[in-house]
């Protein structure tokens, strides 16, 4: 499985669409502050504006500058999209991996304990945690993460119960490789495909996740993010602020449609079956 | 009785002889057998004092120390009490003599006889040595190899000596008058002291009831002749009969590694010894009893490397392994014959630790193994029956070789890569960085295979576990590759154990073989033996299975009887 992600995305068109779409978001993200005037938590007294010349998207109910909160918005979903991503798939891959590798007692627990997590619901867990802990950035994803690692795990263990009895890490024991090794080299470079497919998996729960806790209203509210707009435009929606509602909305959607179209493209290149016949 | 006590021979500073203890009984055939240049001649010269170097130590014969005798004495010791037939038939004889004047050579000048007499002694001497009487008047120009090989024995009988020692009696003879000289020395052997001197162990083993081998002026294994071909137990007595060309032996024929050096310290056959230890360099071992031999090794003749002792293995109720029990040596290859199904490949993953067995033991270089460490591993490898899988797609063949490198940390980056493209080399594969980058699924069959076996090589373990290694090749490479294992077997002491099918490949390249049906062991022991003499029904099978290149195929013996007994029994659920 020597797997060239990039030029495999690349030749999908819903993995070029996605590809394009996370690269624009992420170029915003990054270069937020000079494609802005004001910060995002500046206010001023021009409240509820309509979109101008001075204020693009108009202004907020406290007068902050709709335009600079949306592009700093992606910071945070993007953020919280990688941590997520990488967190959980690291967990589940250790998990997994682990569990496959020593066998006996030990897989017997951390199976048991993912079949627990699979069978919770695990938003409402989320949603009940969270509103008890209103949990900063960081703790977010730790939350998040916690609760996303075991299908991913479940998935890695059953790839390295096979790539276990292969011939090959047969003959690198005999060369007296311990376990450590058998996983650095032999294991986590056949489930990098797999690993790959679950980050984009979790990254784009990650985002829906963090936007929907936002719009509950149950994270920081100082946080610049996309949810805690939606939420607060809700409030006014009576005023007729489609300026305001509408593109945190779209930006989100756009987020999620590009981590799902590359997670789409991803699967048909770790997956063959799935991909279309080329040259048909 | 000859005895012969703390015997040193040099010639200048070249100690040629190193302290010989030796005992001969009267009417005792002794051979004393070694490569040219051990010193054999020597000390057969030194027993009639004809030595011309400087010489120590004591020769006793009937309580006489001949070596203290004045050179009057000793010329009536010898011939009348110890003669010699030399080893150079052309030139042992006067040219300008009678074959009968030259028998008569001995009689006369030590004045035993009346020129009459010694005439008419001649006469019966040449009839007991098989030669016609005519031939006393012949010069030996006019007399063949054979028959001047009869002169000589002739006039070592002369005076009728209580001790003969015969040089090299047969290396100059074809093979049929070989046989009739060998006769004719076993018939003028009986009731006297013999002693045998050389390099040919077929005629140690037809004239002689003890044998001695002397390498390098010492004597490093003595005991019975019959025991000490069947089962040598000294590294050096083994090389030698692998090397010898011989009608019983089966296995390609083998050196001794390196050549014979004038070693100051230490044990001498140490520099091409290959289970030396760091007291071999320093220390003479004692020529000392050993069960129903006496042996000089420090580590007690060739080591046992790996034994396993009724080893058991259950796939749920099938008993893969049912009591299992082998016996490796350093430096031997055991076969392990049998058909699919047999449980070797078990056997071999179970010694590697791969798989765990239900009961038994396993011993490993003396010490039971309880768990497999890295330093196991170094020490022993395994060649899978499938190099295709056992080659990770991801690594191209330079990795491959690499990898058992760096898993047992051995030397730097570049080291790493110098061994792994000299064991590349060794199994005769291309290093040049466009095959070294190649991956394993771009590589022919043969290729692949060797690329495993390179990488069971580069760590230069002691012991290979090889589990059909040539199954998958052409007759050609796998007979490099074999060549290559038995080379290495020769050089390092490579100890082999050798799982295949493939009864005729078993009886070129293995020492013993084991014989696995349905997880047990049915026949073990040398492969000539049991290939020649075949002891249990399925043996039989599998030998009348064995590939051969005559056409005749309708023979009757060709049907597998046991074979089909046993398919008989499977179906019937027995």
């Amino acid at each position: 499985m020597h797997v060239d992600y990039f030029n495999c995305v690349k030749k999908n068109n819903m993995g070029r669409m996605g590809l394009i779409l996370l690269v624009i978001i992420s170029t915003i993200a990054i270069f937020a502050p000079l494609l802005t005037f004001y910060h995002p938590a500046e206010t001023s007294p021009n409240t509820l504006q309509f979109p101008s010349a001075k204020h693009p998207l108009g202004t907020n109910d406290i007068g902050q500058d709709i335009l600079s909160r949306v592009l700093y918005g992606a910071r945070t979903t993007l953020v919280v999209a990688f941590l997520v991503g990488i967190t959980s798939t690291l967990l589940s891959a250790f998990l997994g991996g682990t569990a496959a590798l020593f066998g006996g007692l030990y897989e017997r627990i951390v199976m048991r304990i993912a079949d627990v997590f699979l069978t919770l619901p695990s938003i409402l867990v989320i949603i009940l945690i969270t509103s008890y802990v209103r949990p900063g950035l960081l703790m977010l994803v730790i939350v998040i993460s916690a609760f996303s690692w075991q299908g991913g795990a479940r998935v890695i263990r059953a790839q390295t119960l096979s790539l276990k009895n292969k011939a090959h890490i047969a003959a690198a024991r005999t060369f007296g490789a311990g376990n450590l090794y058998i996983l650095r080299k032999h294991i986590l470079p056949d489930l990098g495909p797999l690993m790959v497919a679950g980050f984009v998996q979790h990254a784009r729960r990650a985002v829906f996740m963090e936007a929907g806790l936002a719009f509950l209203g149950i994270c920081d509210p100082t946080t610049v993010s996309w949810g805690i707009m939606l939420n607060r435009a809700l409030e006014f929606a009576y005023l007729n602020v489609w300026y305001w509602l509408l593109p945190p909305g779209l930006a989100l959607s756009l987020t999620v449609l590009s981590f799902t179209f590359l997670g789409y493209a991803l699967e048909e290149t770790v997956n063959p079956r799935l991909r279309v016949k080329e040259n048909a | 009785m000859l005895k012969i006590n703390d015997l040193k021979v040099c010639y200048g500073n070249y100690r040629i002889l190193k302290g010989i203890d030796l005992e001969i009984r009267q009417g005792e055939v002794l051979s004393i057998v070694g490569e040219s240049g051990t010193g054999k001649t020597t000390l057969a010269l030194t027993l009639l004092g004809l030595c011309q170097g400087k010489v120590e130590g004591k020769v006793t014969l009937e309580d006489e120390n001949i070596l203290t005798l004045s050179e009057d004495e000793k010329r009536t010791l010898r011939w009348n009490k110890i003669s010699i037939v030399f080893q150079d038939v052309a030139r042992a004889l006067n040219p300008l003599m009678t074959a009968g004047e030259q028998i008569m050579e001995p009689m006369l000048e030590n004045k035993l006889y009346s020129l009459e007499k010694a005439k008419a002694r001649v006469l019966t001497l040449l009839k007991e040595v098989g030669l016609s009487q005519g031939c006393a008047d012949l010069y030996p120009h006019q007399l063949s190899g054979g028959e001047k090989q009869r002169v000589l024995i002739a006039m070592a009988l002369a005076n009728n000596p209580e001790v003969i020692i015969l040089d090299e009696p047969t290396s100059a003879l074809d093979a049929i008058t070989r046989v009739e000289i060998l006769k004719l020395l076993k018939k003028i052997a009986a009731g006297r002291t013999v002693i045998v001197v050389t390099h040919d162990l077929s005629v140690a083993a037809k004239l002689s009831q003890k044998m001695a081998v002397l390498y390098s002026g010492r004597i490093v294994e003595l005991g019975e002749t019959k025991k000490l071909l069947q089962n040598p137990k000294h590294p050096y007595t083994r090389g030698l009969l692998r090397s010898f060309p011989n009608m019983t032996t089966t296995k390609d024929l083998q050196g001794i590694p390196g050549r014979q050096e004038n070693v100051l310290e230490g044990c001498t056959f140490h520099p091409r010894c290959t289970q030396k230890i760091s007291r071999c360099e320093q220390e003479v071992p004692e020529l000392e009893q050993q069960a129903d031999r006496k042996i000089a090794c420090h580590r007690g003749g060739i080591v046992t490397l790996l034994e396993t002792r009724d080893l058991v293995k259950k796939y749920n109720r099938v008993k893969a392994l049912d009591k299992v029990s082998i016996e490796l040596v350093e430096g031997e290859t055991l076969a392990v014959v049998g058909q699919s199904g047999s449980g070797k490949t078990t056997l071999a993953k179970c010694l590697m630790g791969l798989e765990d067995s239900e009961s038994g033991e396993i011993f490993f270089n003396g010490s039971k193994l309880v768990n497999r460490k890295k330093e196991f591993y170094k020490q022993v490898q395994m060649i899978f029956q499938t190099p295709q899988e056992c080659i990770s797609h991801r690594l191209n063949v330079l990795d491959a070789v690499i990898e058992p490198l760096n898993i047992q940390g051995i030397g730097s980056r570049e080291e790493r890569k110098e061994m792994a493209k000299k064991a590349l080399q060794e199994v005769q594969l291309a290093v040049d960085d466009s095959f070294l980058k190649r991956y394993a699924h771009y590589l022919s069959g043969g290729e692949i295979q060797r690329v495993a076996i390179a990488r069971a090589l580069v760590i230069n373990p002691k012991l290979i576990i090889a589990d059909e290694p040539t199954s998958a090749l052409d007759a050609s490479v796998q007979a490099k590759i074999i060549r290559l294992l038995l080379d290495i077997q020769e050089k390092r002491g490579l100890t082999m154990l050798f799982i295949t099918h493939d009864i005729a490949l078993a009886r070129k390249i293995s020492d013993r073989v084991a014989v696995m049906l349905s997880g047990r062991i049915v026949e073990e022991g040398p492969t000539c033996e049991v290939f020649s003499s075949p002891q249990h029904p399925y043996t039989r099978d599998l030998l009348r299975a064995a590939p051969e290149l005559s056409s005749h195929y309708s023979q009757e013996t060709k049907t597998l009887q046991y074979c089909q007994v046993l398919k008989l029994q499977e179906r019937s659920g027995y």
